[in-house]
Order: structure tokens, then C-alpha cells, then sequence
């Protein structure tokens, strides 16, 4: 107990100090004996859900899928008939590990000086050991894509595990992503605009123009490197040139509809693997998206519409609108702390027509699929990592969820956090006062 | 002595002419003494050019009802002494012979700032410490935004260039102020003449201005609307506590005096002259309105041009209008996608506007129109007619723009019209005032002209004529304007050849031409007057010899003109008008319906718990009965629920959708004064939204910027009310306090460190030192209101104060208060000190340490109104925990789960659930969490809040178990009013998209597409969209420190 409160305030000093917090929670070890989940239902994502099947899993990979599996020698049966298995869910945007508490400046890492900062990589700065991080996974959350801030061009995005000793050890793939935010379109009229219509107008085209000229920049030192790879490195162009390869995917955040219809059009010409994030008024745009297979992160179903006029469900029916268009599309919480309620996102969406089957795949398996890792993780499948969740009830309904184990590549997630921690501590306090 | 007449009918009746004739001669012999009246020396020759004036032959509108069609007006000395269809022109008056003319009363602008000095502008001044305390010269008010003691006759100079803008537009007197501050000081009326300002002016001391706005005023107070209208209620009270305090003192000098206040001094009269009160829209109007009726000052009002949407609230206030001759920008929809910047609302305004003048006629609310608000005067006239093609009847336009002003100025008795013995300051035109083809020849003021646009001897020179050059036979065609020709000389149909460089004089033309075609070289140069039947002159050649010629006329210009002009379409409107005029406003309100709702799981909230497979009665708003298998007595609709779930309407204990202006007064550190009441907005489209998930009342809470913050406003979400009928007024008085991080401004930026306090520590203190004063404010009032009558006159009495008022209301547990606070020990600190002072708190906001005292808080009786699960977005919440609700709730406190948000307000029921998965909570006690619990913590539980017999009918209607994230609402009822309905919903969406589709279609057809800036206005978004989240708490409304945020 005081040994406890010592550890709060050291952590309070850390905090004050300017320095990074860390949580108590040991990482789970690796995956040392088989395990044999039994007889639970599986929602393995890619195959439907199986009642009342096993799920063997070793050295960090599933190995059968199957009723009633004989486990090889030394294996950890665990009897979970009732409950069910999920594939960890993926949140596709959070400063999980970047930023600890927003207002404190100290404890933020998310975003670089400048407009054009292809350069960083969000995995340099991952603290593993932010408090953040277990009441995280404590709701079913095993991997995030962590994200740099900015104006144009953010950086790159790193695929984080919330478990592990250190960022590498933590780190699914420390190279996710480069992200692009697209310039405004919208003209703005309330009464804080400084700038005209024109102005603005002028305004998002110079801005558009930086942006081509970044790449335009980044494309000429990819064909000069192709040339001559002695040629001087250019730290930020060096970063983009996996781009132009088509090996890194190009997240481009674009909300309305004219910023979509512009992104579009950028990626395609300059060939880019890329995806269409934020997306709030993609239900504009659900012809132009299927028309060239662009893949879409929705941002927050949780959310307002994204205009005055629009429907007071604009942001709860846009997945379900997108799976009837054919787009594929993943939904995340562009959060750091409420990273937790990304299965209650999926969950609203399907309040509002989307199946449940497609929700729990907006925050698995294609996810996986944008970033190329879906040969790893997303669904319950022989040959992936066994990086999943035992729930004891749907996991998208805060009714009944109930995340009662989780294991990432095989091992068993320690599922206290601080809040647990500080709840007990304070049940105590009232128990030894009713005496 | 001759006697003037009284009425139209008596003047009509010519009793009085014979009288006149006398009386003009007894008139013009007095011209003489009167130029002796003046103070000022006359350094040179003494100007004695006689003044009288005869306008004869002349169509006279004398006023907007009467007209003398061949009238005879006379003038001395600037006046009107005599004015009529026979009289008498004296003799050795200058005639003015003004046949084909009409004259009109000249134009009273009731709001300008015409000859006083502009305000100065607040300089910006980045890293500057915000400035809490006023620049104080004089005996003056506390607040650089009050400055009622200033008249500005004292500052009047006149000017010219400003004159002669609005003497072009036909404006011959002006009430004038300096439009700057919350109180703007006395106008001053005068005429647009020339010479001293002592001779300008018809009205020295005007009415007093004021507005919302602060204007240059620097001082942090007031930030918001609340505060301003807080400062004004106050600054009224202290008009009053003067006026006794100083007589107390005048009957017993044997006291400490009472300080000297020339701001209180110069409000006395304002009851009996009223004010000019300046609001940006109609919901402004009504609140201006509330205040004018809670102290009876009289209000006139200066509208914002979206009157039509509230013209029986506004017609029933029967105030005065002013209205601005503006209208909205054309929305710029050129671009695919620019019409999702504009919104349904601000199209209808677009379309609406240039009929407010029009609709609010048609109402019959009396206004007058000001040049105020123009963003280009010369807009002016266009704006005008387009007013009058939407409807106006001309009559009104004219009575707005002269004898409305004239009354509303105050001079109405010199100005306004033109009769006997008032100023001659008219309109000289050719026609019908608003006819667009008619020209204003000049506008006279006082008996001179001072504004000359064509001169009375201007020859009309348009016609056709047969021009004889050179020997041949050719036409000439003068065509256009009478002071703006074009024309060209034609051989034949095929060949014509164009006239340049035309210039007129009054009685000369002058052109040039290339005549090509008639083999002449060069230029030449033509110059004629008006013959008798056409033009002579002469015109030079290309050699330069100089030659006669001469035209005769065939036909008119004019008759011409008059044949080809097409009639043009009378304006309509397409889009609708609904209550709120934004998209989901109802055209009209729900009515309240007798209802039966069969087979339903209800959940009660209530001791009944929930019932399965239950019927619920509602008849006259009330729930009247609860149970199964209910008759429906006749007349009522029956909804058959089988399958659904039947909730209380959710109440979302801390709001800030629906106001209007800034959240927080975030000034000083105690506001207990400002009241969210004052500025509640119904046309925020978050309660639309917040009804389509389910909630039905909310408490609308000041911001969290100051330990003592200000009072809340409990009201139903009744979409398509007024601000007064969203209101529950039986729920008791509440204001909200804030401790921690956001009122000792933690996260405000370095300049903000010198506001106390800035500990925890002082915050207790402010309280403490608030309340100590407070108690000791009411024994004062106590024992003053125990004196005798003698007593009471001679004593100067103890100041009414707002701010103590509120906190005496606390002490006296008549005001509930509703704290933002996070860390346990300022929360003890709070429960304590309230205890000190023997009240008790009724909840804790947010309170996301709350869990670490939950027995504490029980034991004192507060509840808690609590996030679900927010924590980490700034230090002083890194200990909150998801299970704080339910813990709280075991060890008896009362809690409450609430938005803070518009986002999270529509969705409530989905928060309580989260105290199921943290924390074990049953459904039925989530519920309540959202609904009898926040009921109980707002005095409110006796009306709403759960399903029992005799509560009003707030209910609603899921798809699915309300603690699902599946369920969906149906139906959301308040009063037994149907105001949300999802079926309607999805209807309304094809209609609303429908109607802004035709919008676009006629901005884009009017082919006028803007670059100006046109900000927000009537109509358009609010000017937020996100999360409010603690930070919007505390930064909205920060001064310039806020941002916006997303």
C-alpha cells in the first residue's frame, strides 16, 4: 500500500518533471507453451463465426482451428465454452504513446516543426510504458497505428502492439504509413474567419501547390536516386521514396467532399498506394471512392454530422452507406485516450444498418489489409499471429462487453490498469471506513 | 393671433387661408428681428440675402397619406410657412416654378454617426497581460463599454463629405452618436445644413444608445452577450440606488457621502426618454426587449434584417424598429461543392430577406429604415426598390424613411413631413419617388439646397432628330439618361455612325463624331442649344472651319423608352419559413396529442421499475396512466410498441447547446451576476439532433472560467419554441462554480497570471471572502429595511448588487449550485466551506476523482455529475477512473451522467452503459443515471424524469434495449408533443435537400456570385461544430485568449 503511493508520487514527480510516465504492468513473456483455447465461439473475421470451436495456438502463431482439438503435450487448456474469441482489434488513428496528457506540453511528442515532415517516424517517440496504453487493451484494443500531427505532410505512421518492454519490441510494423493531411477546401464563414472567401479561396490553392511542389521534390530525388544512389541524402525525400515504389501506403486525411474528389485525383497521379482518412463527407463521394477502389479510415462514428443541413446520423450511417457502395473501409478514434472506445464506434454503425460482421471488420481485418499486415494479424486464422481477445460477452456493446483475456502473438496480456488499480485501492478505502 | 390649424380636416376645410395670407406677411416681417438672434460675432459683412422662397406648380407629398397635386409651398427663413393647393405667393419671394416636379418630405436617418468622432479601434498588443480594470477619467462608470454621460451634441461638427453621401440619397436630417460601447451616450439631432453646429441642430440631447457589443472598450468585462446584458441590469439597478442614495444624503449631509457618478447621473431621464438599442438579429430583439420591460425603458430597437422569422414575438413586444437597408450577401455556389458551405438557412435568409421590410408591414409593426449597416451607401436606392418590388407598399417605404424616423428622432415636430411652421427639407424629383426611372433633381434642407444632382433648368436633349449636315439629310439619335447621353448619327438602318465625348450643360450639348461615312475626315466637333423645334449650333470640321447647323426634332426619347420597357417578374420566394429558419425547423409546432402506447418494455425510473409488455397513457401533457393492457379512451392514437422500449426522456445535467454568444463570462473570477436565461438560443440545431437521441431537457450551464461562474437555465428541448418558452420555469435557480486547472487559468497561456487567484489555495479564498461579503451585504439590506420610513429617506441606502444577490439566493438555499471540479481536495475544500456557511451543494461536476470521496460527498448530500470516461486530456484528470460512477453510486451518492457536448448529449443512454462495464452497474440504475437521478440533482423530479402517473409526458421510444449500443430512437416526446419522429426525419431530408437544391439553382440563376465576406448572419452555423470537452469549457469566450476549437 505505501509502497504503492510512493509509486504514484515518484510518478507524479516524473510527470512534473517534464519526463514521461510509465505503468507498472509487466509485459507479457514470450509465448512459452502451447495454449488450447476451448470450446468457446470464435469470430474469426475471415471465415464467420464457429460455435463452440478450439483454438490452439503456439510460439506466438495459430496453429488448428477445429472442434475438439488434442493438444500437443504441455499445453495450457483454457475452458472458455460461453465466452467468445475476437482477433485483437485495430484502431487505425491514435497518439497512443506520443502524447500522454494533452495539456501538459511535455508529455507531447506528436508534432514536428514545419509543414513538410515526411522525415519522422511516430515509433521513435512510442513511450511503451504510457498509462494510457492499458486501459487501452483492458477494452479489447491489441494493436494502434500512432500517428505525427501536422499540417501537410505529417510523417509516417508506426503499428504499434499496446504491450511490450520497449518500441521495438512493441512495434508491429514501425513503418506504416505516410501521412498527408489535405489542404482546406471548405470556405469558411463564422464570425472568427479573418479571411474572404477569396482570400480563403487563394489561401487552400497555395497550400495545394505546396504540396504537389513537396512531391514533385520528393519524385525528382526518387528518379535521381534510381540514377545515381551516391547522390546526397536528402532525409526527408529519402523517406518518401518508398512511396513512389507503391511499398508504403499514403494516408491522405480529407474530410469534405471537395478535398476527397482532389485527394483522389493527387493519388492517382502520382500512382500512390493510398487511402482516404477522416472522411466525414464521404457519403458524397461513395460513386467516385468504389469508382477508383479507394479504401477508406472513417473517423469517429461517435461523431456530429459535418454539416448544419446534414442528418443527425450522417456520421453513425456512413460505414453501413460505404459497405453497400463497395467501398472498404476501416473506422478509428483519431484519439489518444478514448482509443478505447473504438469497438462502441463499430457498434453505433451497426445501430445504424451496418452488420455486425462488417463492423468487427472495420477494426480487424481490413485494417490489417491497408497496411499490408494482414498476413499477421486481423482474423482468427492458422498461420497468423494469435493476437486476440476472450470476451465474455459482444465485445461492440458496452452492455455486455467484457474483455476477459487478451494475448498478443501468443502472449498473455497482464489486463490491469490504472484505473482497475485505482478503483481497488479506493473500494478499500471505503471498506475500512464502514468499520 | 392667428390660429394654426390642428387637423388635415380643418386645413382641408380652407377655414384658415384668409388667416394665412396675414399670417405670411406677420411671418416675413419677423425674418428680420430673427437674424438677430445669433451669439456668434460677424467679423465681415453682414449676410441679409432675403429668404423667402415660393415653390409653385409643384406636386406636393406632404406626407406619406396626403397629397396636393398643384400645390404652392412658401418658405422664410428655412420654415414652412405656408403650404397648399391656393395660396397666396407673397410678394418679393424668389419663385421656383416647379411643373412636371413632385416634392417630398426629406429623409430622417435615425441612427448614424454623421459628424461625431470615430471610436478608436483596440490595438492589439500580442504578450500583453489582459487588462481587468477601466482607464477611469472623470467621475465616470467602472466599465471603459459605459459611457451614457456622453452627449454628442458636445462633440457635433459638421461634414461635409459625410453630408453629401447622404443628402445624394435624399437624407436632409440625421440622429447621430457614436455606435461604440454597451452604453453609447446621448445622439444629438440635426439637419445636414450648413454653418455652426449651434444652428444645426433640432435636437440636442437625443435618446440614449446602447447595444450588446463592448466595442473599443479593452477592459476584459464584459466577454460575452450575458455579461453584457448582466452589465446593463446592474448599471439600471444603479441608476435607481443614485437617484436615493443622493437625495438621502441631500436630506442628511450628516453621512459618508455617496460617491459621484456622472455615468448614473446621465441615466436618470432613460425611463421617460427611452433608448435606441442595437441587436444583430431578431432573437436579439426579444432579449433587449426582456430587459427594456423589466426596468420600463422604452426600446427601439435596431433590427438585423431576419425580423420576418419572429414577427408575432416581435409584434407583440411592440417595440420601435429601425431597420438596416441591408441584405445578404448572394451565396457563392459557382463550384461543385461550394453549396455545402453554405447552409439551408442562410439560403432561405439570401431569399427571405428583401421581403422583412414587407412581411413585417404586413404584420403591422411600424419601423423606420437607416442607412446604418450598409456596407456601400450607394447600395442604398437599389436595396430600396428591391424592398418595395418584394412588396412594401410605397406609402410605407416613405413614411419609414420620414415621419417614423421623425418620431422615433424626436422631431417629428419640425421634421418629417412637410406642413406649416416645420423645416422645408424636401426631395425635389422628376416622378414617382421609387419609380427607378425618376431622378432626384436636389435635396434642400432648412430652405437651401444643398445637394444638387440635375438642375431644374436641365434641357432634356433626347430625342430623334433630322439633322442637316453638310447638305445631306441625316439622323441624329440622343438616347439614355437625362444627364447621360449616348447617341450616334445614322445615314440609314444599315448605317450609323456613334457619338462620343457627349457632355450637356444645362442648356448646351456638345459631341463628337467620326462621320466617315458621310466623306468627312477626321473628327468633328459638334455644340447646340435647344431651338424651338430642335437644336442650333455649330460644329468643326477636320480643317477646323467652323459651321451652322441645326436639327429638328421628330420624337422623343422618352416616349420611346416608355413602349420597350418589359414588365418585370414581381420577386417570389420559394424556400419555406419554419421555426427555427434552418433545416429540420417545423413549419408547424407539434401539437399535443392523447396517446396510448401498447406492449412496450417501460422502463420507469421509478419505484415500478421496468415493466414488460406494459401500456402507457398520456392525455394533456401528463402521463396518466401506467400498467397493462390499457383501454384507449376514444380520440386517442394508439402506437403499438411491441418489441420497442419506452424510456423517461433523457436529461442531460450539463449543457451548453443553446446559448447564444460565449458559454463563459470569463472575466472576472466571480460572475454570479450573468444568467445563462438571458441569452438562450432555440435555433441551435443541436437540439434537434440532441431529440433524435432521446433527450428532452437539459440544464445549460456557464462555462467553468471562474471560481463563481454564472446562473443556469434548465429548459425542455421544445425544437421550434422561443427562448422564453424553452424555458421549465419551475426548476429551482442554479449557477455553476468551477475550481482547479481552468479557474486558476493553468492553461490559458503565460498572460494570463495576474487574475486571482492562481493556487488552489486562492480559489477557496475568492469563495470564502465572496460569501463572507455576501452574508454581510444581507444583514445591511436587513437592517436597512428595518428602519422607519423617515429613516429609509435619510440613510443612504445599501446598493443592490446582482452578483450578491445570487450569492445571498445560495446561502439561503434557494440556488442550486452545480460545481466543476476534478481532484478530491478541491472538492472537500468546497464541501467544507458550503457547510461553514450552512448550505449545501447540489452536485459536483465532472468530478472525476469523486470515487475517492464518495463517502464524504455522501455524507455532505451532494451528487455528482460525471463523465463516463474521460480522463488524461490535462493533468488534473490523470486519476480519473471509468468506474467513479458506479463506485460513487454504491457509497450513496447521488450521480448523474452528462455530455458537456453536443455530441455526446444524443447519446446519453449509451454513456450510463458504460458504468455496466465499469463497475458492474445494473441497467435499470444506469438509466437512471440519465434520467430520474439528473432530474432529482436539478429540483426538477417532480415533473420529469421518470414514468409515473401525473409527470409530464417526456418520453421516449427505442428500437432496441435503451442501454444497447444497438438501440435506436424512435420517438421522442415532451409534454405529450410528438418532437421527434424518425420517420419524419427521413422525409424531411428529401424535402430539405429538394428545397435547397431549387435555392441554388435561383442564387445561381440571379448570376451573381460574391466575394465579400458576409460572416456567420441569420441562418448560418454556429460557430462550433465539435466536442466542447473541458477545453471548450474554459477557452470559448477567453477574450482573444479563445480559440476555436474542434
Amino acid at each position: 500500500m505505501t509502497k504503492r503511493i510512493l509509486n504514484l508520487v515518484a510518478l507524479l514527480a516524473l510527470v512534473l518533471s517534464g519526463a514521461a510516465s510509465a505503468h507498472d504492468y509487466v509485459p507479457g513473456a514470450p509465448q512459452s507453451q502451447p495454449i488450447l483455447l476451448k470450446g468457446g465461439d470464435l469470430y474469426t473475421v475471415a471465415a464467420g463465426v464457429l460455435p463452440h470451436t478450439d483454438l490452439l495456438f503456439e510460439n506466438g502463431r495459430i496453429t488448428q482451428i477445429g472442434p475438439d482439438i488434442i493438444p500437443p503435450e504441455n499445453t495450457n487448456v483454457i475452458d472458455i465454452s460461453g465466452k467468445r474469441v475476437y482477433p485483437g482489434l485495430i484502431d487505425m488513428a491514435t497518439t497512443l504513446g506520443l502524447i500522454e496528457i494533452g495539456e501538459v506540453r511535455a508529455t507531447n511528442d506528436q508534432t514536428e516543426q514545419g509543414r513538410v515532415t515526411p522525415e519522422v517516424t511516430a515509433a521513435t517517440a512510442y513511450n511503451p510504458d504510457s498509462e494510457l496504453l492499458p486501459t487501452v487493451r483492458s477494452n479489447g484494443i491489441t494493436t494502434v497505428l500512432v500517428y505525427p500531427g501536422g499540417s501537410l505532410i505529417q510523417g509516417r505512421s508506426s503499428l504499434m502492439n499496446l504491450d511490450g518492454w520497449t518500441r521495438e519490441d512493441a512495434a508491429e510494423k514501425p513503418v506504416a504509413a505516410l501521412h498527408v493531411t489535405w489542404p482546406r477546401t471548405r470556405i469558411v464563414t463564422a464570425w472568427w474567419m479573418q479571411q474572404s472567401p477569396e482570400e480563403q479561396k487563394k489561401e487552400n490553392a497555395k497550400n495545394r501547390d505546396e504540396l504537389s511542389k513537396a512531391f514533385e521534390d520528393a519524385h525528382a530525388y526518387y528518379i535521381a536516386k534510381k540514377a545515381d544512389p551516391s547522390i546526397p541524402v536528402d532525409l526527408r525525400w529519402e523517406a518518401m521514396l518508398p512511396v513512389f515504389d507503391r511499398e508504403l501506403p499514403v494516408i491522405i486525411y480529407a474530410n469534405d467532399y471537395r478535398q476527397i474528389e482532389q485527394a483522389i485525383a493527387f493519388g492517382r497521379k502520382w500512382n500512390l498506394r493510398f487511402i482516404i482518412a477522416g472522411a466525414t463527407e464521404a457519403f458524397r463521394a461513395l460513386d467516385l471512392l468504389k469508382e477508383h477502389n479507394v479504401p477508406v479510415i472513417v473517423r469517429r462514428v461517435l461523431d456530429l454530422p459535418p454539416g448544419q443541413d446534414d442528418p443527425y446520423d450522417a456520421a453513425f450511417t456512413l460505414p453501413h452507406l460505404l459497405h453497400e457502395a463497395g467501398v472498404p473501409f476501416a473506422i478509428a478514434t483519431y484519439s489518444s485516450w478514448a482509443s478505447r472506445n473504438l469497438p462502441f464506434h463499430a457498434g453505433m454503425a451497426v445501430a445504424f444498418g451496418l452488420s455486425k460482421e462488417e463492423g468487427l471488420r472495420s477494426i480487424t481485418l481490413t485494417p490489417a489489409e491497408m497496411l499490408g499486415v494482414d498476413g499477421e494479424i486481423g482474423s482468427l486464422e492458422v498461420g497468423k499471429k494469435a493476437t486476440l481477445v476472450v470476451a465474455a460477452g459482444d465485445i461492440l456493446d458496452m452492455m455486455s462487453h467484457r474483455v476477459e483475456m487478451m494475448f498478443i502473438e501468443g502472449k498473455s496480456v497482464d489486463l490491469n490498469d490504472r484505473h482497475k488499480e485505482l478503483y481497488e485501492k479506493y473500494q478499500r478505502k471505503h471498506w475500512s471506513e464502514d468499520k | 393671433m392667428t390660429k394654426v390649424p390642428h387637423t388635415l380636416a380643418e386645413w382641408r376645410a380652407g377655414r384658415y387661408l384668409f388667416d394665412m395670407a396675414k399670417r405670411i406677411i406677420l411671418i416675413l416681417l419677423a425674418v428680420v428681428s430673427i437674424s438677430f438672434a445669433g451669439t456668434t460675432p460677424e467679423l465681415g459683412i453682414h449676410d441679409k440675402t432675403p429668404t423667402v422662397k415660393a415653390f409653385v406648380n409643384a406636386r406636393i407629398v406632404q406626407s406619406p397619406a396626403r397629397t396636393i397635386e398643384n400645390g404652392t409651398m412658401v418658405v422664410a427663413d428655412g420654415r414652412i410657412v405656408a403650404i397648399g393647393g391656393s395660396v397666396t405667393v407673397p410678394g418679393g419671394a424668389t419663385v421656383f416654378d416647379l411643373a412636371g416636379k413632385t416634392i417630398y418630405p426629406a429623409f430622417i436617418d435615425p441612427v448614424t454617426e454623421y459628424g461625431v468622432p470615430n471610436a478608436e479601434r483596440p490595438r492589439r498588443r500580442w504578450g500583453e497581460a489582459p487588462r481587468y480594470e477601466a482607464e477611469r477619467a472623470g467621475a465616470d462608470a467602472w466599465n471603459d463599454a459605459l459611457h451614457p454621460e456622453l452627449n454628442w451634441v458636445d462633440e457635433f461638427q459638421p461634414d461635409s463629405k459625410e453630408a453629401d453621401e447622404l443628402l445624394a440619397l435624399g437624407f436632409a436630417t440625421v440622429q447621430s452618436a457614436r455606435l461604440d460601447g454597451i452604453l453609447r451616450g446621448r445622439s444629438t439631432v440635426v439637419t445636414l445644413g450648413e454653418g455652426l453646429p449651434n444652428d444645426l441642430i433640432l435636437k440636442a440631447y437625443g435618446r440614449q444608445f446602447g447595444s450588446f457589443d463592448k466595442g473599443s472598450s479593452e477592459q476584459q468585462y464584459p466577454s460575452s452577450q450575458m455579461g453584457a446584458i448582466a452589465l446593463i441590469r446592474q448599471t439600471l439597478l444603479d441608476t435607481d440606488w443614485y437617484d436615493k442614495a443622493q437625495s438621502a444624503y441631500s436630506r442628511n449631509p450628516a453621512q459618508k457621502a455617496p460617491e459621484t457618478n456622472r455615468a448614473l447621473e446621465a441615466m436618470q431621464g432613460v425611463r421617460t426618454d427611452g433608448m435606441v438599442f442595437e441587436t444583430a438579429n431578431a432573437l436579439e430583439i426579444l432579449r433587449a426587449d426582456r430587459i427594456g420591460r423589466e426596468f420600463s425603458v422604452p426600446m427601439i430597437m435596431i433590427g438585423g434584417g431576419n425580423e420576418y422569422t419572429r414577427l408575432a414575438a416581435i409584434k407583440q413586444s411592440g417595440v420601435d424598429l429601425i431597420l438596416p437597408l441591408e441584405f445578404p450577401e448572394t451565396p457563392a455556389v459557382k463550384d461543385i461543392g461550394d453549396e455545402y458551405d453554405v447552409t439551408l438557412g442562410q439560403l432561405r435568409h439570401w431569399e427571405w430577406a428583401p421581403f422583412n421590410a414587407y412581411l413585417l408591414d404586413s404584420a403591422g409593426i411600424e419601423f423606420a429604415f437607416t442607412t446604418h449597416g450598409l456596407k456601400n451607401t450607394k447600395d442604398f436606392w437599389k436595396n430600396l426598390r428591391t424592398a418595395i418590388s418584394c412588396g412594401l407598399p410605397a406609402q410605407t417605404a416613405l413614411a419609414a424613411l420620414t415621419s417614423v424616423p421623425a418620431r422615433i428622432a424626436g422631431v417629428d415636430d419640425q421634421v418629417g413631413t412637410l406642413e406649416q411652421n416645420k423645416l422645408a427639407s424636401f426631395v425635389l424629383t422628376d416622378g414617382d419617388l421609387f419609380d427607378e426611372k425618376t431622378h432626384i433633381y436636389s435635396v434642400w434642407v432648412a430652405g437651401e439646397k444643398r445637394h444638387e444632382e440635375i438642375k431644374l433648368d436641365q434641357v432634356d436633349f433626347r430625342g430623334n432628330y433630322t439633322l442637316q449636315i453638310d447638305h445631306r439629310a441625316v439622323t441624329l439619335k440622343l438616347t439614355g439618361d437625362i444627364t447621360k447621353l449616348s447617341g450616334k448619327i445614322e445615314i440609314d438602318s444599315a448605317t450609323s455612325m456613334t457619338l462620343t465625348d457627349i457632355s450637356i450643360a444645362p442648356d448646351v450639348i456638345a459631341f463628337s463624331a467620326v462621320l466617315d461615312s458621310l466623306g468627312m475626315d477626321g473628327t468633328t466637333r459638334f455644340e447646340a442649344r435647344r431651338s424651338e423645334n430642335g437644336l442650333v449650333g455649330f460644329y468643326v470640321s477636320a480643317d477646323g472651319g467652323k459651321h451652322q447647323w441645326s436639327a429638328e426634332r421628330i420624337e422623343t426619347a422618352a416616349d420611346e423608352k416608355k413602349k420597350k420597357t418589359p414588365e418585370e417578374e414581381p420577386p417570389s420566394r420559394i424556400s419555406r419559413l419554419t421555426s427555427p429558419n434552418i433545416a429540420y425547423g417545423f413549419e408547424t409546432p407539434p401539437t399535443q396529442q392523447s396517446v396510448l402506447i401498447t406492449n412496450a418494455t417501460i422502463w420507469t425510473s421509478d419505484e415500478a421499475g421496468v415493466l414488460e409488455n406494459a401500456d402507457l397513457l398520456v392525455q394533456d401533457g401528463k402521463i396518466r396512466a401506467i400498467g397493462s393492457d390499457l383501454e384507449a379512451p376514444s380520440g386517442v392514437l394508439t402506437i403499438d410498441a411491441s418489441g420497442m422500449h419506452v424510456t423517461p426522456g433523457i436529461i442531460d445535467e450539463h449543457s451548453h447547446i443553446a446559448i447564444a454568444g460565449d458559454v463563459n463570462e470569463g472575466t472576472h473570477a466571480v460572475t454570479a451576476e450573468v444568467r445563462i436565461g438571458d441569452i438562450v438560443d432555440p435555433e441551435d440545431i443541436a437540439i434537434y439532433r440532441e431529440l433524435a437521441g432521446g433527450t428532452t431537457a437539459a440544464q445549460l450551464l456557464h462555462g467553468s472560467a471562474n471560481p463563481i461562474g454564472g446562473q443556469a437555465q434548465v429548459v425542455k428541448l421544445r425544437w421550434g419554441a422561443g427562448p422564453e418558452a424553452m424555458k421549465m420555469p419551475e426548476a429551482p435557480n442554479g449557477i455553476k462554480f468551477a475550481l482547479g486547472e481552468n479557474v486558476k487559468q493553468s492553461n490559458w497561456g503565460e498572460r494570463y497570471t495576474v487574475r486571482y487567484p492562481q493556487t488552489r489555495m486562492g480559489v477557496e479564498t475568492i469563495i470564502r471572502d465572496a460569501f463572507q461579503t455576501a452574508r454581510e451585504y444581507e444583514q445591511a439590506h436587513e437592517q436597512f429595511g428595518k428602519l422607519g420610513k423617515g429613516d429609509r429617506e435619510r440613510t443612504i441606502p445599501p446598493r443592490q448588487d446582482l452578483l450578491m444577490d445570487a450569492l445571498v439566493e445560495v446561502l439561503n438555499s434557494n440556488m442550486f449550485v452545480h460545481c466543476h471540479a476534478y481532484v478530491q481536495s478541491e472538492m472537500l475544500m468546497l464541501m467544507r466551506l458550503a457547510e461553514d456557511f450552512g448550505f449545501r451543494l447540489a452536485s459536483f461536476e465532472h468530478v472525476l476523482e469523486g470515487y475517492k470521496i464518495a463517502d464524504e460527498m455522501a455524507a455532505h448530500g451532494v451528487g455528482g455529475g460525471s463523465f463516463a470516461d474521460w480522463w488524461a486530456y490535462k493533468f488534473e484528470v490523470y486519476d480519473a477512473i471509468p468506474y467513479s460512477p458506479a463506485l460513487m453510486s454504491e457509497r450513496g451518492v447521488l450521480v448523474s451522467i452528462n455530455s458537456d457536448s453536443p455530441e455526446q448529449g444524443r447519446r446519453l443512454n449509451q454513456e450510463a452503459a458504460k458504468s455496466i462495464m465499469y463497475g458492474g452497474m445494473s441497467p435499470e440504475e444506469a438509466l437512471k443515471m440519465v434520467t430520474i437521478n439528473p432530474a432529482r440533482q436539478l429540483g426538477i423530479d417532480r415533473y420529469t424524469g421518470s414514468l409515473a402517473v401525473g409527470k409530464d409526458a417526456d418520453f421516449v421510444i427505442w428500437s432496441d434495449n435503451p442501454l444497447s449500443m444497438y438501440a435506436v430512437a424512435q420517438q421522442t416526446w415532451i409534454d405529450g408533443r410528438k418532437y421527434f419522429d424518425i420517420e419524419n426525419d427521413h422525409k424531411m431530408r428529401e424535402t430539405l435537400s429538394q428545397e435547397k437544391s431549387e435555392l441554388v439553382q435561383k442564387v445561381l440563376k440571379t448570376g451573381e456570385s460574391s466575394g465579400r465576406k458576409d460572416r456567420g448572419g441569420p441562418g448560418g452555423p454556429k460557430p462550433y461544430s465539435g466536442q466542447y470537452d473541458d477545453a471548450f469549457d474554459l477557452w470559448i469566450g477567453a477574450g482573444e485568449g479563445g480559440y476555436y476549437h474542434d
